[in-house]
């Protein structure tokens, strides 16, 4: 043992520490830290969740009544196109990769930093113009055909080609990042951090980078062609110059179901982190989790014309199609199983991390089963244009992603501040948040059943008898309170933020008493995060044996509870 | 941050290198999917249409295309001696043979520039046309990408920038002309022979 160790430690003395930057620029504007840099992209992207979720209570509030007139028709459209536009690719992405990402991966692997700080800096700073391009295309005339901008709707706004513009360059920035994160992870592990012994977390950012890589390259030919027909008059998708409508919706789900996955793993691997840390248990399955993620990576390539049952595929195209993404519930279900066997028998201590673990797990798996329901063709037909649809959305994407997020945010922000949030603060946000986004999207899952479309902004002359008509007013009533409500609790985490820079209670190195490496040294950590680049002994999960790790500081390689 | 290839441990230049090296690697699998997506495009369209190509479109011509073609797999050939030159320490020869590469390079965006702008007026407003011009065009711009990334090499090894064992960026030159050279066999078939 003794003679790996110091062959390991030769391995570890390569690394050397580069002076810390200097003066508030270097620092913080054109950083090339990943701490720093994931603290610019939570805030950016947090500016944009705050614009993009007050976009949504618009909508909402336009369906207090069935015949409101609060917005036109035509601006409803460009509310919810830029709404989901902004949360999938101006929040939901770079927080989870750009931001979870940048602030855990490199300190969770044992390196310094990423392996190009400087296409690392790049990749941020094309995020914030992205967004700007995005929201300017309101001044010029939003698109108005949703965040997937099927032309030819998206033909008819000017809008479109800014958007394509901001897309395209969230676009190259997720694609930098991919290629930045999979060199990281394959060349810059601390020595003896074999494969099997990476944390779940990391085994979800590799995976999540090779899709970002690979599949984003894809989203960029898409936009690049709906650019140039929209600006340059190129026929790309013009059928009546033999183009076609239905290949912009291939190339487009080529990338996007893909992204469906680079917006849900990363929050995979976030639960995996937290729920052994607050359980006191070693994570069940750890290869199965792991190696599911893979699984789902490569079958989401294989996935995505079930977006596009209705527009007209040949059935034998369908049918393979269908059963390939209720295929992909095999995969998911064994990380779900593995974190409910994870929970069986440990000691759990309900802290705010995990209790929006567990949210992630009941809304999650709620959402992954209308899911299934949606893979079947026939069911699909039916509800492929209705709110049943934007139920399953919001169950995988806001139950799934944002509560994995705010998950992470309660776990990690003692690492990324120094300061703990408060708990109280802390339950009183999952509560709202928890009771308020059910109540919010649950009973969309019947509206849509009933007939209710999606992206309309009258809903009167659809119900024709009046008992129908009062009962899908009155649950559209009680929908968009409970969003107001959801939106509110936002505040309660905002306050919670600020609070904590001044009051919140001093976290030390390891407040949860986690074993994973970004523990194993101060919060904040250092510019050069670890003072020798430590050694891995074994796997980062076993609760109740010794820590796994040589070459760090004994004041820091501790377990304690918290 | 270019680190300047003189001043770090060989340990740390060979680290550094083997990162970049993968990278670019992630970075051409990127690039081809970037070509993949349009090829598919073109692909779907040209099956969907009951002729090929549309009414009213000539074909290219191909007499030229193969010429140009003859051209690019040329300035492989000398980009593939000019680093067998440096791996034999052999700077004149090498000197000679990236001019010579840089030179066929210009030549077959000259030849693609004629093409351009003498051949296809029929093609402006059709699919057939989008598609070729799109990927060609792009080819074109990786092409000429490629010609300044050598001209950078050029400069960079005159300047010392390089020593014998360390010229990260000259093999990064190297794998993306072979790898535009590549793009453009697969141009080639669709476009004027399929």
């Amino acid at each position: 043992m003794s003679s790996a160790i110091s062959e390991l430690q030769q391995e570890a003395s390569h690394a050397h520490i580069h002076p810390p930057p200097q003066g508030f620029i270097a620092k913080y504007v054109i950083s090339f830290d990943h701490k720093v840099i994931a603290v610019q992209y939570f805030i950016t992207a947090g500016l944009f969740f705050v614009l993009a979720g007050l976009l949504a209570e618009l909508l909402r509030a336009q369906l207090t009544q069935p015949h409101n007139t609060l917005l036109s028709a035509q601006t409803f459209d460009e509310a919810y196109s830029i709404h989901g536009t902004a949360m999938v690719w101006l929040v939901i992405i770079p927080v989870l990769t750009g931001g979870f990402g940048n602030l855990a991966m490199p300190l969770m692997i044992g390196a310094r930093d990423v392996a190009f700080p400087w296409l690392n800096m790049f990749s941020f700073w094309l995020f914030p113009p992205a967004g700007i391009l995005v929201f300017l295309s309101f001044l010029y005339g939003a698109p108005r055909a949703g965040w997937t901008e099927y032309p030819p709707v998206s033909m008819e706004t000017t809008g479109t080609a800014l958007w394509c513009a901001g897309v395209f360059l969230i676009g190259v920035s997720s694609t930098i990042t991919g290629i930045n994160f999979m060199v990281t992870i394959i060349k810059m592990r601390a020595p003896g951090m074999t494969w099997t012994r990476m944390p779940l977390f990391v085994w979800a950012t590799l995976v999540t980078a090779f899709l970002s890589a690979i599949a984003t390259a894809n989203l960029s030919a898409a936009l690049a062609g709906l650019f140039n027909q929209k600006v340059f008059g190129v026929p790309f998708y013009d059928p009546a110059h033999g183009g076609s409508a239905v290949l912009w919706q291939h190339v487009f789900w080529f990338y996007s179901h893909p992204a469906v996955y680079i917006m849900i793993l990363p929050a995979f691997g976030i639960i995996s982190e937290i729920l052994p840390t607050f359980v006191r248990r070693p994570i069940f399955g750890y290869k199965a989790i792991a190696y599911s993620s893979v699984a789902i990576g490569l079958v989401s390539f294989m996935v995505w014309a079930h977006h596009m049952f209705t527009s007209g595929l040949a059935q034998w195209v369908q049918l393979p199609f269908m059963i390939l993404t209720m295929a992909v519930a095999i995969p998911t279900g064994i990380k779900i199983f593995s974190w409910v066997a994870t929970l069986w028998r440990g000691k759990i201590r309900l802290s705010t991390p995990l209790l929006f673990t567990l949210g992630f797990l009941a809304c999650f798996t709620f959402g992954g089963v209308t899911g299934v329901m949606l893979a079947s063709v026939p069911a699909d037909i039916h509800e492929h244009a209705t709110y049943f649809v934007v139920a399953h959305l919001h169950y995988v994407l806001f139950g799934g992603s944002v509560f994995g997020i705010f998950a992470g945010l309660y776990y990690w922000w003692p690492k990324m501040t120094g300061r703990l949030l408060d708990e109280r603060l802390g339950k009183w946000h999952f509560w709202t948040m928890f009771l308020a986004f059910n109540a919010t999207f649950l009973p969309m899952h019947w509206l849509g059943l009933l007939g209710m479309q999606r992206r309309v902004s009258y809903y009167d002359s659809q119900f024709h008898s009046s008992d129908l008509l009062s009962f899908v007013a009155g649950t559209n009533l009680f929908v968009s309170i409970s969003a107001f409500v959801l939106g509110a609790s936002m505040l309660i985490f905002a306050y919670n933020a600020l609070r904590s820079a001044k009051a919140g209670k001093v976290a030390g190195p390891n407040p949860w008493g986690a074993r994973t490496l970004e523990w194993m040294t101060s919060s904040p950590p250092p510019y050069y995060n670890f003072a020798e680049i430590p050694i891995v002994l074994s796997g980062p999960y076993d609760y109740g044996k010794p820590l796994p790790y040589a070459n760090i500081s004994q004041d820091l390689a501790t377990e304690p509870v918290a | 941050m270019a680190t300047h290839a003189l001043q770090v441990s060989d340990a740390e230049y060979q680290e550094v290198r083997s990162h970049r090296l993968l990278g670019f690697l992630f970075f051409l699998i990127s690039d081809s999917i970037l070509f993949c997506s349009f090829i598919f495009s073109y692909l779907y369209d040209r099956s969907a249409s009951p002729m090929w190509p549309p009414a009213g479109v000539e074909r290219p011509g191909l007499y030229l295309a193969a010429v140009n073609s003859i051209v690019l797999f040329g300035s492989g050939v000398t980009m593939h001696l000019a680093m067998e030159a440096w791996r034999h320490a052999n700077r004149t020869r090498f000197t000679q043979y990236i001019i010579a590469t840089i030179v066929l390079g210009i030549g077959f965006l000259s030849g693609q520039a004629y093409e351009y702008t003498h051949l296809h007026d029929t093609w402006w407003g059709s699919v057939f046309g989008a598609s070729f011009f799109t990927l060609t065009g792009m080819h074109g711009f990786h092409v000429f990408i490629g010609v300044c990334f050598l001209i950078t090499v050029l400069l960079q090894a005159r300047n010392g920038v390089y020593d014998q064992n360390r010229y990260f960026g000259l093999t990064a030159a190297t794998l993306y002309w072979h790898f535009v050279d590549v793009i453009w066999v697969a141009l080639f078939f669709l476009f004027y022979v399929y």
